[in-house]
């Protein structure tokens, strides 16, 4: 009986020791400088040492950095916005919430060619803004894909999170009880002294542990950085893979150590994440 | 559902609601809509640039329609066909094998306390928050050595992992709604193991499952790198087959794919849902004659 919990759970825990957990493992000794395939057999910190001196691994951080903090937190600012706005009308919720399932069904990639032909120079915006006289030639177009501002990449990610911070966020308020609000109201509380002093403190924990998901996510992507970045900096994943996929397999280890520093990050972000659930969980 | 929930104290919340809501409605109302066209907008530009043939720097309009990119889709030799309908069946099995050792795990989670729970649910946590891209190089060279990679079974697994955090968190929410009390009592009745299972557990369980299925056979559609490298080139999936042509800014062709990609979603999951929805009603009329 005792031992009924464990057999039920053991299936899915296989298979993340197998795959996830053995992964970890040969990327943190092969980062280690273990790697007998390429004739290195001996445990050493030098891979990690140079990785954290070079100057490619710390802006091609700041560069992953700088997409995911900007496109999360825009995204949960517009999500807390607009849940507000499902909460006040019954009418805007039937047509919207259909509406917010779309990104949902859109895959990253699908979102980038999107993305691209609209906002490339050659795209849709610039077109517009040509016939309205704005631009002369597609040159004076302000490039916002491959380039260092990364905001293609942003917009790629906002457009895809806004609806999945909406909908968790939207499932709190949804639940909170009205007549909080109307007793404040009662009490002469005024629209922004209820936002800031009843909605905000309850929506926090959801907006939070949604914050951490999607940077999570947009911290550790390939794909769309890999598709719409510049050639430098290269996004943090992107530079592992190409140090990854290096002729040399000698380069292999700088590669794991980009990888279990990414992964190490991600582990403190689960531990805040969990921490902030015990937190919420104790207070209600 | 929710709607329902509002209804309940019905006359007080109307009489409060007007008062607020007329001032600020209009403003509440722009936000929203603007962004739902944010959200559509895009999807016509996908359909246009799909049907055209020509359309130079400045026009505001396609110089010259045609069906280009959709005729080299349905080219045999692009394979597209084939590689959409392999790309469907790995998601469906990735999907169904992520639920089908889910469900176990979430009904742990959700009625056992047991030393440990909290580990396996960080464990579980994992894969949501750790970059695929960089666990998947990990992973790579493990399945070289065990002989694996390269085969859709690998490619399967990896895909699993991704999936199982969203199918356990899903069945466990739905586990911890409806709780143990109507089993027990079916029990208590004389229901034997697979009677409670079909007449209680499934049906109650099926919102949950028809919901995590369309999670998780999205999760595994969308997959790019972690088939892409697990795969070894040799699992060709749709995302796969497309992704150069983005690359590349091809806008025809990209936008072909990616439209075949949302519609075949779109309509795979819909399908799905009401197959599902309808076992689910027949289901209800039969037990609760509601």
């Amino acid at each position: 009986m005792k031992l009924r919990p464990y057999i039920m759970i053991a299936p899915v825990v296989l298979l993340l020791t197998a795959t996830l957990g053995a992964g970890m493992i040969s990327a943190g000794m092969q980062s280690l400088g273990y790697f007998p395939a390429a004739g290195l057999d001996y445990i050493t910190f030098k891979y990690y040492k140079e990785v954290l001196q070079s100057p490619e691994f710390f802006s091609s951080m700041g560069f992953s950095l700088y997409i995911s903090l900007v496109s999360s937190i825009i995204a949960v600012i517009a999500a807390i916005i607009l849940s507000f706005s499902l909460i006040e009308s019954k009418k805007l919720r039937r047509f919207f919430l259909p509406v917010l399932r779309i990104p949902v069904i859109v895959p990253h990639i699908a979102a980038t060619m999107m993305m691209i032909s609209i906002l490339s120079q050659t795209g849709m915006i610039s077109r517009l803004l040509y016939h309205s006289g704005i631009i002369g030639s597609y040159e004076s177009f302000p490039s916002f894909l491959y380039t260092r501002n990364a905001i293609g990449i942003i917009l790629v990610y906002i457009w895809k999170e806004i609806p999945f911070v909406t909908l968790a966020v939207y499932a709190i308020l949804s639940r909170i009880n009205l007549s909080f609000r109307d007793a404040a109201a009662n009490l002469g509380a005024n629209r922004r002294q209820i936002f800031f002093h009843i909605y905000l403190p309850l929506i926090m924990p959801s907006a939070i542990s949604s914050f951490i998901l999607i940077f999570a996510f947009s911290f550790g992507a390939y794909e769309v950085p890999f598709l719409l970045g510049p050639s430098y900096p290269r996004a943090a994943a992107v530079e592992a893979f190409v140090r990854y996929t290096d002729p040399s397999l000698a380069n292999r280890p700088y590669a794991m150590a980009i990888n279990m520093i990414m992964i190490t990050a991600a582990f403190i972000m689960t531990w805040i994440y969990m921490k902030l659930f015990e937190k919420t969980h104790n207070r209600y | 559902m929710r709607d329902d929930d509002f209804k309940k104290p019905a006359s007080k919340e109307k009489t409060i609601k007007n008062d607020s809501g007329k001032k600020s409605g209009r403003v509440h109302l722009t936000l929203p809509f603007l962004y739902a066209l944010i959200i559509i907008l895009p999807l016509f530009s996908l359909i246009i640039w799909s049907f055209t043939q020509s359309w130079p720097w400045p026009f505001a309009f396609p110089q010259s329609i045609g069906l280009r990119g959709w005729k080299y889709f349905f080219d045999v030799t692009s394979k597209s066909l084939s590689i959409l309908s392999l790309s469907l069946c790995l998601a469906c099995c990735a999907a169904f094998l992520s639920i089908l050792i889910s469900i176990p795990a979430a009904r742990a989670l959700a009625f056992y306390r047991f030393k440990g729970r909290k580990y396996i649910e960080l464990m579980i946590f994992i894969p949501v928050i750790v970059s695929p891209a960089a666990v998947a190089m990990g992973v790579h060279m493990q399945f070289i050595k065990w002989g694996i990679a390269n085969t859709f079974f690998a490619v399967m697994l990896i895909h699993m992992v991704f999936c199982i955090p969203y199918s356990v968190r899903l069945l466990k929410n739905a586990f911890e709604i409806t709780g143990e009390d109507m089993e027990i009592q079916a029990r208590v009745l004389g229901a034997n193991t697979r009677q409670v299972f079909s007449h209680i557990t499934f049906p109650s369980l099926l919102p949950a499952l028809i919901s995590s299925f369309g999670l998780t056979f999205i999760i595994s559609m969308s997959q790019y790198f972690i088939t892409y490298l697990i795969g070894g080139g040799r699992i060709v999936t749709f995302a796969m087959l497309m992704f150069p042509y983005i690359q590349n800014a091809d806008r025809i062709t990209g936008s072909v794919y990616s439209l075949v990609f949302i519609m075949v979603t779109l309509i795979f999951l819909s399908i799905a849902e009401k197959m599902m929805n309808r076992m689910y009603k027949d289901k209800i009329k039969e037990n609760f004659y509601v």
